[in-house]
């Protein structure tokens, strides 16, 4: 049975838009600046302050849909999707029992999760080498 | 790579945890904790770096639903991670030693790591008759937590009991059940109350202490900001039902169908600081008040005598009691100041008399 | 102490001291004035319309024509008495918490407003409180009339009503302490209600009602 289940409407819980939306959308604006002129982006935490849905859609319909979607699947899935404003990453984490963990707007021109660290190139590379040798 | 980082990567890989689901439960466990996203990338690096500090576990008068809460929150468990990284040196439900060796392993660990370890105390400390209510191996509670804590670097008490006496301190308190920082005074204690705790607010304070080698910023009760600084109603769901004034009267009425505030229900979220709402429990199924039941109180000290679970909170916290005796004076009173003003008339009436004009046209 | 047992003392025993006091001085205060009774009027009644002990009572609560517009020195009295008193009756009956209290001692309960819209009056009460306080000092003559027991009674009616809201917005002091300040307020104002010139509340329509009933006797609505 699942929660969804149980014969609860919340109606109208989420309908209105706290404001914060508007501050998060400048805040990108000026990591945004940032990185073009530094090359050096930056993240925010969107469970770092009270977000209601409506202020989610809202910010969501500022950003646009881009073109990348990323899903990672590493302790639950997690996807980073390219908003309509290039270098604005969406990244929404979940657990394994698929419920959201956190919710993160990362300003990059590569989010940091996707790119492989080199240690593992190396250990990638040593695990290669033995199927090769076998 | 065969530094420690790497070691400790490819320890995670071993238990199938990937340098990806690492570095998230990093991002996610500093966002809980309401450090800025980057701390997530220093924690991740201090986490992997770490070494390994002597964890002392005490259980004292307590029901073992923190170590409950802690051990079974995921299987296989990021959260285990955190265990993976100390040493936990004595935990009477964890560890495989009984009896003297159990002991034993306590002071050995003492006596290697003085000043440096980190002792986690659940429950509270019977003091009454000389602490005779709760012993481990013959010794009282009271006494092992004064000999271990003598050597500790910092203490976590964990459960409302640990700290703040919680149900063992609740009236009339048979055992005198105090909490650790009623008798600990010299070294820092963190509070992380609930009863249960939520697992992830014990191991984000211990992730903070073993990353950056600090204990989290404080509420006036000791307890970390991060997850203790807003009441559950600020944070709750149904806060916009409240606001409305829409309200469930009973547990199955339409209200409580479409979800409404739980306040007149007796809900305590307005005076109860923790961290259900955002964080919430089973893996972040849900928490009590999206279950249908109002919250309790659980994080808060006193909360057990509190008043009653199922009565709003601006009512009275017990039935209210009117001194009849009082009421009677009062009426004895004003019957006592009705009969002086009576007589006092009375007095000026008989005093009264009768005036003509010739009188007053009497020269003196 | 801390803030939930202090909390839980002025729910329980503070409260129940507090009404017993409030109960105790009122059944004084009344009984004392009660008592005092009057001489037997031995005229003639007369009848005139609109002459009696109910009119009366209904006049004086609405203002007389002219009162908010004729004096400047007296309208800001009566509007910012009118806002005051009315915003405080709709506080104390129509705040959800509010009403749940009264359920609980007398079993009756009615519907709450929305707890925004309860916000906004609160604002208006305190700032029509504020302003007929600076009216008072400001004013000569409203100066020389004032006495401590003017002050008094402006302040510990002020205060539950400034700490409510402060704990509703979380301003000052954590929302635990502040409500059980808040409370406490409430407390002290029950306390003194009886001995002050608060008890007005208790003693306004009867004193209305007696004044309409003795002119009404003599043929002059008032």
């Amino acid at each position: 049975m699942w929660l969804e289940d149980i014969p609860v409407n919340v109606s109208g819980a989420d309908e209105f838009l706290t404001g914060n939306a508007a501050a998060v959308l400048r805040e990108i604006a000026s990591l945004l600046e940032q990185l073009a002129q530094t090359g050096e982006g930056g993240c925010i935490d969107l469970a770092s302050l009270p977000f209601t849905s409506a202020d989610r859609t809202w910010l969501r319909d500022k950003l646009g849909k881009g073109e990348v979607e990323v899903s990672i699947s590493a302790g639950g899935p997690s996807t980073i999707v390219e908003t309509g404003t290039p270098g604005v990453w969406w990244i929404t984490h979940r657990n394994e029992q698929n419920a959201k963990s956190g919710e993160f707007i990362e300003v990059t021109l590569v989010p940091e999760l996707v790119a492989t660290h080199p240690a593992d190139v190396l250990s990638g590379l040593e695990s290669l080498n033995k199927k090769i040798m076998n | 790579m065969h530094d420690k980082e790497g070691m400790f990567i490819q320890r995670l890989a071993s238990q199938g945890i990937s340098r990806r689901a690492f570095l998230k439960y990093c991002a996610t466990l500093a966002s809980l904790m309401a450090l800025p996203p980057t701390a997530g990338k220093a924690f991740a690096e201090a986490l992997a770096k770490g070494s390994r500090p002597s964890v002392i576990w005490l259980s004292f008068q307590e029901c073992t639903g923190c170590t409950e809460s802690l051990t079974r929150s995921h299987a296989p468990t990021l959260e285990n991670l955190i265990f993976d990284t100390i040493s936990l040196d004595y935990h009477h439900t964890l560890q495989a030693a009984a009896g003297e060796a159990a002991e034993q392993a306590r002071l050995d660990a003492m006596k290697k790591n003085w000043g440096k370890y980190l002792v986690i105390v659940d429950g509270s400390v019977p003091t009454k008759d000389g602490g005779m209510y709760s012993c481990i191996a013959g010794i009282s509670n009271y006494d092992m937590l004064m000999e271990t804590a003598k050597g500790a670097a910092a203490i976590v008490s964990i459960g409302t009991c640990a700290a703040f006496g919680g149900i063992p301190h609740a009236n009339p308190n048979p055992t005198g059940a105090v909490a650790v920082s009623d008798i600990i005074k010299d070294k820092p204690i963190v509070n992380v109350s609930g009863c249960p705790p939520i697992p992830v607010v014990i191991t984000g304070v211990l992730a903070q202490y073993l990353a950056l080698g600090t204990l989290p910023e404080l509420d006036n009760l000791g307890r970390p900001k991060a997850f203790f600084g807003e009441t559950i109603h600020d944070r709750c769901y149904r806060r916009p039902f409240y606001d409305q004034g829409k309200f469930a009267k009973t547990f199955d009425d339409e209200g409580a169908r479409n979800g409404w505030c739980l306040y007149e229900l007796g809900c305590k979220g307005p005076v109860t600081y923790n961290a259900c709402a955002t964080t919430k429990w089973n893996e972040g199924t849900s928490f009590p008040i999206e279950s249908g039941h109002g919250c309790l109180g659980c994080s808060e000290p006193n909360f057990w005598d509190a008043g009653s679970f199922y009565r709003p909170l601006s009512t009275p916290s017990r039935p209210i009691k009117i001194a009849e005796l009082g009421l009677a004076a009062g009426a004895v009173v004003g019957v006592a100041i009705a009969i002086a003003n009576r007589s006092k008339k009375a007095g000026a009436k008989a005093a009264h008399q009768i005036a003509t004009v010739a009188d007053l046209e009497k020269k003196p | 102490m801390n803030d939930l047992a202090f909390l839980t003392w002025v729910r329980g025993p503070g409260l129940g001291l507090a009404i017993t006091i409030f109960l105790l001085g009122l059944i004084w205060r009344l009984i004392e004035v009660f008592s005092l009774g009057r001489k037997k009027d031995l005229s003639v009644p007369r009848h005139t319309p609109g002459a009696s002990g109910w009119h009366t009572i209904y006049r004086r609560s609405i203002p007389f024509h002219g009162a908010l517009s004729h004096n400047p020195a007296t309208s800001v009295s009566y509007i910012g008495g009118y806002i005051f008193h009315i915003g405080f009756f709709v506080i104390l009956l129509f705040f959800a918490p509010h009403i749940e209290l009264f359920a609980y001692v007398f079993g009756l309960s009615w519907p709450a407003l929305p707890s925004r819209l309860v916000d906004f009056v609160t604002v208006i009460t305190i700032i029509a409180m504020v302003v007929v306080l600076v009216d008072r000092i400001t004013k000569t003559v409203k100066r020389f009339l004032s006495t401590f027991g003017d002050y008094f009674a402006w302040t510990i009616t002020f205060l539950p009503i400034l700490t409510g809201w402060m704990a509703v917005q979380h301003l000052f002091l954590p929302y635990t302490r502040m409500l059980a300040v808040h409370i406490l307020c409430v407390e002290i104002f029950l306390v003194f209600f009886p001995f002050t010139k608060l008890l007005h509340g208790a003693a306004t329509f009867g004193a209305r009602w007696y004044n309409g009933n003795l002119n009404g006797r003599k043929g002059v609505p008032v």
